[in-house]
């Protein structure tokens, strides 16, 4: 047994003494029999090295990106993670900690996440930020209540190009105000949002909001952002946007953006399987009351020196309960440092010659896999950073994965919903050349296309 | 100048991040080609470029502006902060654990997805229900899910239209009644007495409008609601669903669970009973469990052994669907998997017995100079009143900033709210004797000192007594702000 539990020699007995009990069973008899169980059946205690050995036995059974050529995007990047970032975060003063309800004892954590919150702030061009959600889905959903907390109506627009996996986290943060989230079409050829549609949408009045993504789920760049404020009016817009893009492209907050939300794993934190993830969200100034979550505010000490600590807590669950603006407690505050810690080291200029270099690497093998029989790569004609779709005329997307997998190419993320009964959908794929990728890795990919096309020739 | 414990945090006279190199020279980003200028960030990222010592010197610094578990007792009443092992944290970081994407095709995370498996069949153990998901982020994410499936089966029952309310207990984590709104229900607060479910109000309250009780047990009182049974009863006659808040599960392990409570779903935070860092505020796991009756509508993916292997299992047409990216924090699991394997039975057990030996001789001993509103035997955590310090010009808060000049972390203070100036303590079974005498006598220290000492602390961390006030007042969030308080300064 792992000595986690305290047990110096005798101090059990001399709890016991101090209470006038024989034992700790008479602390439980307030537990009525008929509520009592019997044993638990989750096995024997194991020494450490045992717990290493088992956890690593299971761990073997799993093969870790470094055993492919990675072509694994989307939500959840791929991207070394220098070794700088978990230097800081396997920090116990950090790990270790709550969350900062004794803000004198806290210091370091509230001033990292002030940097987060301002690291934020200057990517999306927004006023404040707050203290990080779970993830980029749920930051969409706080996004969807937020809009909602700014306009009436019933209605969220979103583009049909989202993940269906945030389609319906948005569906359940919608369902409980009885909201409904209501898909924009998108134009074959591009992939880009119908502004016709969020036109007409909005002339009924019943939109509360519209939400947008940077790059799309397609991972194309949809210039009809540029107008979308202009045509929506005051019905609050909401951009879904991943923040190594906002490092090269312009802050959504300069096209009208009223709030701003993404996912931040890919600034220094591993996949670890889908979590922890990390939410991000920012907003104007003049909705600050209107923010979920946590929210770190600059101040001062007795003595007049700089201080930090949680503020505007009005809004949140623990003062203001069933008003307030939403449920969440625990946060990812972990992964916020990692964030602002990787935008450290990394840098401005390092962040954008990444960005540079996945784009890159994304035009190599849309160009490689030109001319492809039965697969189309870039699926959509719209400018994209570092992933794209691709489309298989004929066969499954799994099955085209498959085949990669067996080449050790991991392949992409299929875009179809895997639920029983959803409707059908292209074949389709998500493609992000992994941080590590590179000409050889890109040339494999192409060839085991080709190879995939030669095997399907004429057998559609 | 009375500080017993010699304590003294860091403190470094560290300037934020940005204030460590010249400002970056505003230029476009680099373009990318083939896409259109207009997209092209025209003003570069404001951020500094420092080099990899500068940063991870200004972070260390921060870090030991920082108290955790490691630094010393943190006695926050419901937060369980108990000692995170160590070895989770190197379990956690293995390639086959921490670079592994959830994309990858099932084939290939076959030990991902057994450990998954492996944790919720252990959960459903623990809990007494059958049915496991570690798809929420945190507690709250779980409660909230949870309350998305009461939704979604009333509705299916065509009952949603009359039952649109949730009970709680004035007691409540602020958490329960926020997530009972957000999942679109009307929450209505049952008054305790004596710190527990006031059984005939309760009863008086449901009714066929009644969608959900919800509750903790032991409850925030750190009490036992040991009419448990009869509350699961009347809420079952009602046709209302009873769900468990498992914050406070650490006391109970082995000794009953939820399901022979007779709860219908519960949620766990790992983060609490099975030792996951919390990390500053986060990240947390949250588990929902569920018995028979809300099964179908956990979310999906739910992870499922076919001979021997692993799938994740779409077909669940009642599902409520997706909570979040990808499946659970996969991070949290494998270290919460880690800490089960190493308890195993035996230590489940002993966990609670010693938190609960923790608690009791916590309370009485301070129960000697704080009063305590509730009976005197607690589970997990026991509650003090800080009102006798009135007399002396000062509070609870005071209290509390007193106690963090001893080295220690404060306890969870004006919470519950049904006690005045409360005082909530939870000294979990990584706590040894030692740790809860010199943690009682700091209490005793910071309750003798004079009231002016203990209205000038803390003055042994990092900074003094921070102006909270002035924070909400005019806030500054962020270095946006603080560029444009400078500029007024200058500008006038």
């Amino acid at each position: 047994m792992v000595r986690w539990i305290s047990e110096e020699a005798g101090e059990e007995a001399a709890l016991l003494q101090a209470l006038g009990i024989a034992s700790a069973d008479e602390l439980f008899r307030d537990v009525p029999k008929r509520a009592r169980v019997g044993r638990m059946g989750v096995g024997a205690a194991r020494e450490e090295p045992e717990v290493v050995a088992e956890i690593d036995r299971l761990l073997d059974r799993n093969r870790p990106l470094g055993r492919f050529a990675n072509f694994l995007g989307g939500r959840v990047a791929s991207r070394y993670q220098p070794a700088a970032v978990d230097a800081i975060v396997s920090r116990s003063e950090f790990y270790t900690s709550y969350t900062p309800y004794q803000p004198e004892a806290s210091q370091g954590m509230l001033r990292a996440l002030f940097e987060f919150q301002s690291l934020w702030v200057e990517l999306t061009g927004l006023d404040v930020a707050n203290a990080s959600l779970y993830d980029g889905a749920t930051a969409a959903g706080e996004a969807l209540l937020f809009c909602r907390r700014l306009h009436e109506g019933t209605k969220f627009l979103v583009p049909a190009s989202l993940p269906w996996e945030e389609k319906s986290v948005l569906a359940n943060y919608a369902s409980g105000p009885g909201l409904s989230v209501v898909e924009i079409p998108y134009d074959p050829r591009t992939g880009l949002l119908d502004l016709a549609f969020v036109r007409a949408a909005v002339a009924g009045h019943d939109v509360f909001g519209v939400a947008a993504d940077v790059p799309n789920g397609f991972g194309g760049l949809d210039e009809h952002l540029f107008e979308l404020k202009a045509t929506i009016g005051d019905v609050p817009l909401a951009v879904l946007a991943d923040p190594l893009a906002l490092t090269v492209l312009e802050p959504p907050g300069r096209y009208g953006a009223d709030v701003v939300v993404g996912e931040g794993q890919g600034f220094g934190i591993p996949p670890s399987f889908g979590g922890p993830l990390l939410g991000l969200f920012a907003c104007r100034k003049e909705h600050v009351r209107q923010l979920p979550g946590r929210v770190v505010g600059a101040t001062v000490d007795a003595y007049g020196r700089p201080a930090y600590a949680l503020t505007l807590q009005t809004r949140e669950q623990h003062i203001r309960r069933s008003k307030a603006t939403s449920n969440i407690c625990t946060n990812e505050s972990l992964m916020a440092l990692a964030f602002v810690v990787y935008a450290s080291v990394v840098g401005p200029k390092g962040l954008a010659a990444l960005q540079s270099s996945l784009a890159e690497k994304a035009r190599t093998l849309a160009t490689a896999l030109g001319g492809t029989d039965g697969l189309r790569a870039p699926r959509f004609e719209a400018p994209y950073l570092g992933e794209f779709t691709i489309e298989l005329a004929r066969g499954s997307a799994a099955a085209f994965l498959d085949r990669l997998r067996r080449r050790r190419i991991l392949g992409g993320h299929p875009l179809g919903d895997p639920r029983p009964g959803a409707p059908a959908a292209p074949e389709r794929i998500l493609v992000a050349p992994a941080s590590n990728v590179g000409d050889k890795e890109i040339a494999r990919y192409a060839a085991a296309a080709k190879a995939w096309a030669a095997a399907r020739g004429g057998a559609a | 100048m009375t500080a017993g414990s010699g304590y003294r945090q860091a403190r470094w006279e560290e300037p934020p991040i940005w204030d460590l190199a010249r400002r970056p020279v505003a230029e476009p980003a680099p373009a990318i080609p083939g896409v259109p200028e207009r997209w092209r960030r025209q003003e570069a990222l404001r951020w500094p470029e420092l080099s990899e010592p500068v940063v991870v010197r200004h972070y260390t610094r921060l870090s030991q502006m920082n108290f955790g578990i490691d630094s010393g007792t943190y006695p926050l009443g419901s937060c369980t902060m108990k000692y995170n092992p160590k070895l989770s944290e190197v379990v956690a970081r293995r390639a086959g654990a921490a670079q592994v994407h959830p994309y990858q095709p099932e084939a290939t995370v076959q030990g991902s997805l057994e450990i998954t498996w492996r944790l919720e069949r252990a959960l459903a153990k623990i809990t007494g229900l059958p049915e496991v998901s570690l798809q929420p982020a945190a507690g709250a994410h779980g409660e909230y899910a949870a309350l998305l499936m009461v939704r979604a089966y009333f509705r299916d029952r065509g009952e949603l239209g009359r039952r649109t309310e949730v009970l709680l207990p004035d007691t409540a984590h602020g958490t329960n009644p926020a997530s009972a709104s957000m999942a679109g229900f009307a929450p209505r607060e049952i008054s305790s007495k004596d710190g527990c479910v006031h059984l005939s109000e309760l009863k008086g309250a449901l009714s066929d409008r009644t969608a959900c009780f919800m509750l903790t047990n032991p409850n925030t009182a750190g009490l036992f609601e040991s009419e448990i049974v009869e509350i699961a009863e009347a809420v079952h006659a009602a046709g209302a669903m009873l769900y468990y808040d498992g914050a406070n599960l650490n006391a109970i392990l082995g000794v009953t669970n939820p399901g022979r409570m007779g709860f219908d779903v519960a949620h766990l935070n790992l983060h609490k009973t099975f030792a996951t860092p919390h990390g500053g505020g986060g990240p947390g796991a949250g588990v929902l469990a569920s018995g028979e009756t809300l099964a179908p509508y956990l979310p999906v993916p739910r992870v499922v052994k076919t001979g021997r292997r692993f799938r994740l299992d779409y077909d669940r047409p009642k599902s409520i669907g997706k909570l979040k990216t990808a499946y659970g924090n996969f991070g949290l699991d494998v270290r919460a998997y880690a800490f089960l394997l190493a308890h195993g039975e035996e230590g489940l057990r002993r966990i609670s017995r010693r938190a609960v030996l923790n608690a009791n001789y916590l309370g009485a001993r301070l129960g000697r100079r704080l009063p305590r509103p509730f009976r005197p035997l607690v589970k997990h955590e026991c509650v003090l009143s800080g009102t006798p310090l009135r007399e002396r010009g000062v509070r609870t808060l005071d209290l509390a900033k007193r106690l963090l000049d001893e080295g220690v972390h404060a306890p969870t203070v004006y919470f519950p709210t049904i006690v005045e100036e409360s005082l909530m303590l939870e000294l979990p079974e990584t706590e040894s004797k030692r740790e809860l005498d010199e943690f009682a006598a700091a209490v005793e220290r910071a309750l003798d000192d004079t009231p002016e000492n203990l209205r000038a602390a803390p003055i042994s961390c990092a900074v003094g007594r921070i102006d909270e006030v002035r924070a909400a007042r005019a806030p500054i969030l962020s270095w946006k702000d603080l560029r444009g308080a400078a500029a007024k300064v200058e500008t006038p």
